[in-house]
């Protein structure tokens, strides 16, 4: 089986490219979302215990995948439903592929979801000649658009309603007026004949509860309801790292998720599926499929600090914070995912060739960990990862030249032995003055001299140990 | 029986083979409920703050109530669950009487999207959002909630619930549940607050006291 190779990701290349359009409307967005969940959390005196126990469950669940997965999947199946096990992301085009064929499809309709995006399940089923429409309007939008998300939650952000309306102008061969009402009303017609007449609905999932094998969703304009009440067929495409232990457990992360979000105590609507209808007349579709995408996470469980990126409930709130992201937009970010937690999770995924730059996306201010609803330290881990893009790790060699790599590692070293470090105190103000023209040190010789090359360093001139010893024995005279 | 996902997660994770499962970390305990006079309220008012119309309303009520929102809404079809609670209201029988034209809540999407008004009532309610707990059956459609523009649901006091841990507890076992909170909204075009993109425009709640 093939690995996708995903194109190099040049954030820094991208970030230069970016409008300036794009980070005012992501910073209107991001500031309204930060406004909205710190008055939320103000609201919950609880909140950091939340916040707690949602990081312990998450954890919990991460090292006991393989059991809750098990458990999952008997019981979607005892509700009647199918469970596949997709091991690649072409694993789970080939299923879905299957799955609408073997049904005649010919227009699906989709609920927003990043596996999806991860997969890139509408390029598949559009060379297959199947319609695949996205319908949250956002996503309708800049599917219309032929672009990329620029942020989590409002992926059209960065269009202008004026944008919008030629947009919907021209490829609707209508006269759609710049006022978002009526814009938001175009789509609901048209979309509401789609979901009338698609044989089969796609979704994601926002969680998947072993105990009684339900997938849990979560939105906010009915279009995730229509997919899977409407079409006779319903297939969800989730990850294996959505899986919760019980109802018990949603209760926390429900409360935590639209908080952290949007800054609503729940969203509109959040849907609880287990399994296909039971009855005619109830609607719902008659057959549920759902694919449960590895996609390269049960590597990624190797790593004990990396994986904690799975306690993800993907609300964007570490985005919001993020003086990067504001600043770049979720396109430079390269993949379906952006912000801090996109940041931690491409080099991962994808590996840290593909994605080597992203680690260092952050000024680790961690602004993202204060808010992360379920304690991700994405600073530590960003931290992590530079070091594994540094020294090299199973994906990519290193990146730091050797003489770079051998100075540190004797530095770290040194550092770690007292003798060592006393001897170095003593050693290194003599190598300096070597190079010493004046008070500072303009030319460093290799490999220091990539200090050097942007200022100057100033020698060392005072001895803290020296210096402490004086000063303590100075006080000890001076109190008897 | 096993499968290679499974296979390579036990091998990340270092499992040698059936260690017992290590107990779920606890949960938070679950909201106190207050007098049900203020639950009720907070209820309401919680559907108020999402752009619903919320209401205390008595049996006898329900029949003038229906007429000022037909007029209101400019209700011409609608369909209602056919649950007996909502028999004994005679919600369909008013509904009639103000010469509606009624859809069965069984019938097709085609002609279930054709209504202007959906009526239901919920199972339970969580005063703390503003929430309304659907389950689905033949007698209770998912479609009369979602298809029509305008959603009016039905309910009583007795299904007020703390907290959701008293919901799922109970609820747990549905083959579908639906959780609705205020009217279908997004804010995806420059963020402006748009009602009904998919979803009911308006949310009516009626809260029956006998």
């Amino acid at each position: 089986m093939s690995h996708d190779a995903h194109p190099y990701i040049g954030f820094e290349e991208y970030s230069e490219r970016v409008p300036q359009s794009i980070p005012l409307a992501v910073q209107q967005a991001t500031d309204r979302f930060v406004g909205g969940r710190a008055a939320r959390v103000a609201e919950l005196p609880q909140w950091e215990e939340l916040r707690q126990i949602g990081s312990d469950i998450r954890l919990h669940t991460i090292e006991n995948m393989d059991v809750y997965l098990t458990r999952l999947e008997e019981k979607v199946k005892l509700a009647g439903g199918h469970v596949h096990w997709a091991e690649t992301a072409e694993d789970a085009r080939r299923i879905v592929l299957q799955i609408a064929k073997a049904h005649n499809v010919k227009t699906a309709v989709k609920s927003k979801s990043m596996a999806t995006e991860e997969i890139g399940l509408n390029h598949a089923l559009g060379a297959a000649g199947i319609e695949a429409l996205e319908t949250d309007l956002g996503e309708y939008i800049i599917q219309l658009a032929g672009t990329g998300p620029s942020h989590i939650i409002v992926p059209a952000v960065h269009l202008k309603k004026e944008e919008i309306a030629a947009l919907f102008s021209e490829r609707l061969d209508i006269n759609a007026p710049a006022d978002p009402i009526e814009l938001a009303r175009i789509a609901r017609e048209i979309l509401r004949e789609k979901f009338l007449g698609a044989e089969m609905g796609i979704s994601g999932g926002n969680f998947l509860v072993a105990e009684t094998g339900t997938l849990v969703m979560v939105t906010n304009e009915g279009n995730g309801r229509m997919c899977t009440t409407l079409p006779d067929l319903h297939v969800a495409v989730v990850g294996i790292d959505k899986v919760i232990p019980d109802w018990e457990s949603l209760t926390v992360f429900l409360k935590l998720l639209a908080r952290s979000a949007t800054g609503q105590k729940l969203s509109t609507y959040t849907q609880f599926i287990t399994g296909p209808r039971r009855a005619e007349g109830e609607f719902g579709p008659k057959e549920f499929h759902l694919v449960l995408l590895d996609n390269g996470r049960s590597k990624v469980l190797k790593d004990p600090v990396g994986r904690e990126v799975f306690k993800c409930i993907r609300c964007g709130a570490c985005a919001n914070v993020c003086p990067v992201y504001k600043n770049v937009g979720g396109f430079a970010y390269g993949w379906f995912i952006s912000g801090p937690i996109g940041a931690i999770l491409s080099p991962q995924m994808l590996g840290t060739q593909t994605a080597r730059e992203l680690p260092y996306a952050s000024t680790l201010c961690g602004a993202c960990a204060d808010v992360c609803p379920v304690k991700i330290p994405i600073p530590a881990i960003l931290r992590h990862l530079r070091r594994r893009v540094a020294q090299g790790d199973e994906f990519a060699g290193p990146t730091l030249p050797a003489p770079i790599r051998v100075t540190a590692s004797i530095a770290a070293f040194a550092l770690a032995q007292n003798r060592l470090y006393r001897f170095g105190t003593r050693l290194l103000p003599l190598l300096m003055s070597i190079f010493k023209r004046g008070d500072w040190i303009p030319n460093a010789p290799y490999p220091l001299n990539r200090w050097t090359k942007a200022r100057p360093l100033p020698p060392f001139t005072a001895q803290f140990r020296g210096w402490w010893n004086v000063r303590s024995s100075k006080r000890k005279d001076s109190t008897r | 029986m096993t499968n290679p996902v499974i296979e390579n997660i036990r091998r990340s994770l270092g499992c040698t083979d059936q260690i017992p499962l290590s107990l779920r970390p606890a949960i938070y305990k679950s909201r106190l409920p207050e007098s049900v006079d203020s639950e009720i309220e907070r209820f309401l008012g919680e559907i108020k703050k999402l752009s619903g119309v919320s209401q205390r309303i008595s049996p006898s009520g329900i029949a003038d109530a229906l007429k000022a929102l037909v007029a209101e809404q400019q209700i011409q079809k609608a369909t209602v669950w056919d649950s007996p609670y909502l028999k004994r209201l005679g919600v369909a029988h008013s509904l009639q009487t103000l010469g509606m034209e009624l859809v069965s809540p069984n019938a097709n999407e085609h002609e279930m999207a054709q209504c202007d008004l959906g009526i239901t009532e919920a199972d339970y309610l969580l005063p703390e959002t503003g929430t309304l707990v659907l389950r689905s059956s033949a007698e209770k459609p998912r479609g009369v909630s979602l298809l029509p523009r305008v959603h009016l649901a039905i309910v009583r006091p007795e299904m007020l619930r703390a907290d959701m841990h008293q919901v799922f507890a109970e609820a747990k076992d549905s083959h579908y549940l639906v959780f609705i909170t205020g009217p279908s909204r997004t804010a995806d075009i420059e963020l402006t607050v748009t009602l009904g993109v998919h979803g009911p425009k308006n949310l009516y709640v009626w809260i029956v006291e006998e």
